[in-house]
């Protein structure tokens, strides 16, 4: 199974996830992401999904400047930011529990 | 850096380009931070955006995927649909200049035409001289600009204005879009200037043979009338009378020109409104009398009118009324025409 699939599902949910400990600007969101295992992560959906969440009203930004290069735009977490992230957290971690003793019952063990 | 910042600015565009169907408002939020955001992937590591990110159309799709706004409508926007009718009609006049070109012989027809530009730079500053003798002296469209009346002058100014035109006309390529677009504009507003003072050249010289339309004709032919004598058919002067027109409007002609005439003019209330004035105003001045001057009576009176009583204001070459002195009928008193309306 093509992990992106997989992935347009909850992209939102990481994206959400990787800021809830600490703000950062598009590109830091997505090497965040790849560091943590993610790596088929499309550029233009990391950046589409932040745009959509921050339209959503679920993200803050602010912007930094930085010495070199561009002016970073910061993303960050707003309390209904943080209570997306709880909500569909919760949905995951069910839904992950009982994909795995589905998987587990069939004596399929990762 | 191995990538420049035109290669972002270019890729941003293609990508703004496939997303050209979205409501402009949604297309530029989508792209707001795009240009940093690229700068930063550039920075990280080596190779194009291009074999970094895919084609911006790629690039694009996702983007539109994740940003959840709607996939590319299979109907052009208003934009495209623009654009490609200009394409269209672009390659229609190439087609149109490659088949009209061997017609003069030549390979296109913009060959010839190219070769006719400095006619045109001559015409414009023509054009342009005749503009400043119309709006200086407010003569009308001659050959010549004949700045008050001076052919010096005239060649003078032709002279400066051509000669202008022939150097601008050498350096327009070099111009900036803008000065060109004005020029054009003008050249265009020069051409409708001369097209219209051309015709009007053309209607003073062509239409010679009878240049006074014919409404001063009739204006001019009755101007001298002072009044109006109307005879019956048989030579009595009839008074109380009104002319009106097929449309019931009342003819004027004339004024109450004697003393009599003005007398009655005042003192009389129905006659304060002038358009009911009967005619004649002055029966006294009758140019042909025959009997009474008094309007006849109903039973037919002894016809009285004979050549020889002519008064001597008859004018000669027998123009005067035919008055039959042997036509007796019993016509009725004046007529007094009523309008219809």
């Amino acid at each position: 199974m093509d992990t992106t699939q997989l992935l347009k599902g909850v992209l939102d949910l990481a994206v959400l996830a990787v800021l809830k400990d600490e703000d950062g600007y598009g590109y830091d969101i997505m090497r965040r992401l790849r560091s943590a295992g993610l790596d088929e992560i499309g550029d233009a959906s990391v950046y589409g999904t932040l745009r959509r969440l921050f339209q959503a009203g679920l993200l803050t930004t602010y912007v930094v400047p930085s010495e070199s290069g561009p002016h970073r735009k910061y993303y960050a977490l707003n309390p209904a930011g943080r209570d997306q992230l709880l909500r569909s957290g919760k949905i995951w971690r069910s839904f992950a529990t009982t994909m795995d003793t589905l998987l587990d019952d069939k004596g399929m063990a990762a | 850096m191995t990538v420049t910042e035109q290669e972002i600015a270019r890729y941003v565009g293609q990508v703004r380009e496939a997303l050209a169907d979205l409501p402009p408002a949604v297309r530029d939020d989508l792209l707001e931070d795009l240009p940093e955001h690229l700068t930063e992937v550039a920075a990280e590591a080596d190779g194009s955006l291009h074999e970094r990110l895919g084609p911006p159309e790629a690039y694009a799709m996702e983007l539109r995927t994740a940003a959840g706004v709607s996939a590319p409508s299979a109907t052009p926007n208003l934009d495209q649909r623009i654009s490609a009718a200009v394409r269209e009609g672009w390659a229609r006049i190439r087609v149109a200049d490659d088949r009209l070109g061997p017609v003069l012989g030549y390979t296109r027809l913009s060959d010839f035409l190219r070769l006719l530009r400095p006619a045109w730079w001559i015409l414009r500053g023509y054009l342009v001289a005749m503009l400043f003798t119309v709006v200086l002296t407010g003569t009308s469209f001659g050959l010549l600009p004949r700045l008050g009346g001076s052919g010096l002058a005239a060649l003078l100014l032709l002279a400066v204005t051509v000669t202008g035109s022939i150097w601008l006309g050498r350096r327009t390529e070099r111009l900036g879009r803008r000065p060109r677009l004005v020029l054009n504009v003008t050249a265009a507003l020069l051409v409708l200037f001369g097209l219209a003072g051309f015709a009007e050249l053309d209607g003073r010289a062509g239409g010679g043979g009878n240049p006074v339309p014919y409404e001063q004709v009739y204006t001019d032919q009755y101007s001298g009338v002072q009044d109006v004598y109307v005879y019956d058919s048989q030579g009595r002067l009839l008074e109380g009378v009104r002319l009106f027109d097929q449309n019931g409007q009342p003819i004027r002609l004339g004024h109450p020109w004697c003393s009599e005439a003005q007398e009655r003019y005042q003192t009389m209330p129905e006659y304060s409104d002038p358009t009911r004035l009967p005619y004649p105003f002055c029966p006294e001045g009758a140019p042909f009398r025959f009997g009474p001057t008094t309007p006849p009576t109903p039973e037919p009176a002894a016809p009285t009118a004979t050549p020889g009583e002519f008064g001597p204001s008859a004018t000669p070459g027998g123009a005067a009324p035919t008055a039959t002195p042997s036509a007796v009928q019993g016509r009725g008193p004046a007529p007094t025409p009523t309008p219809t309306d």
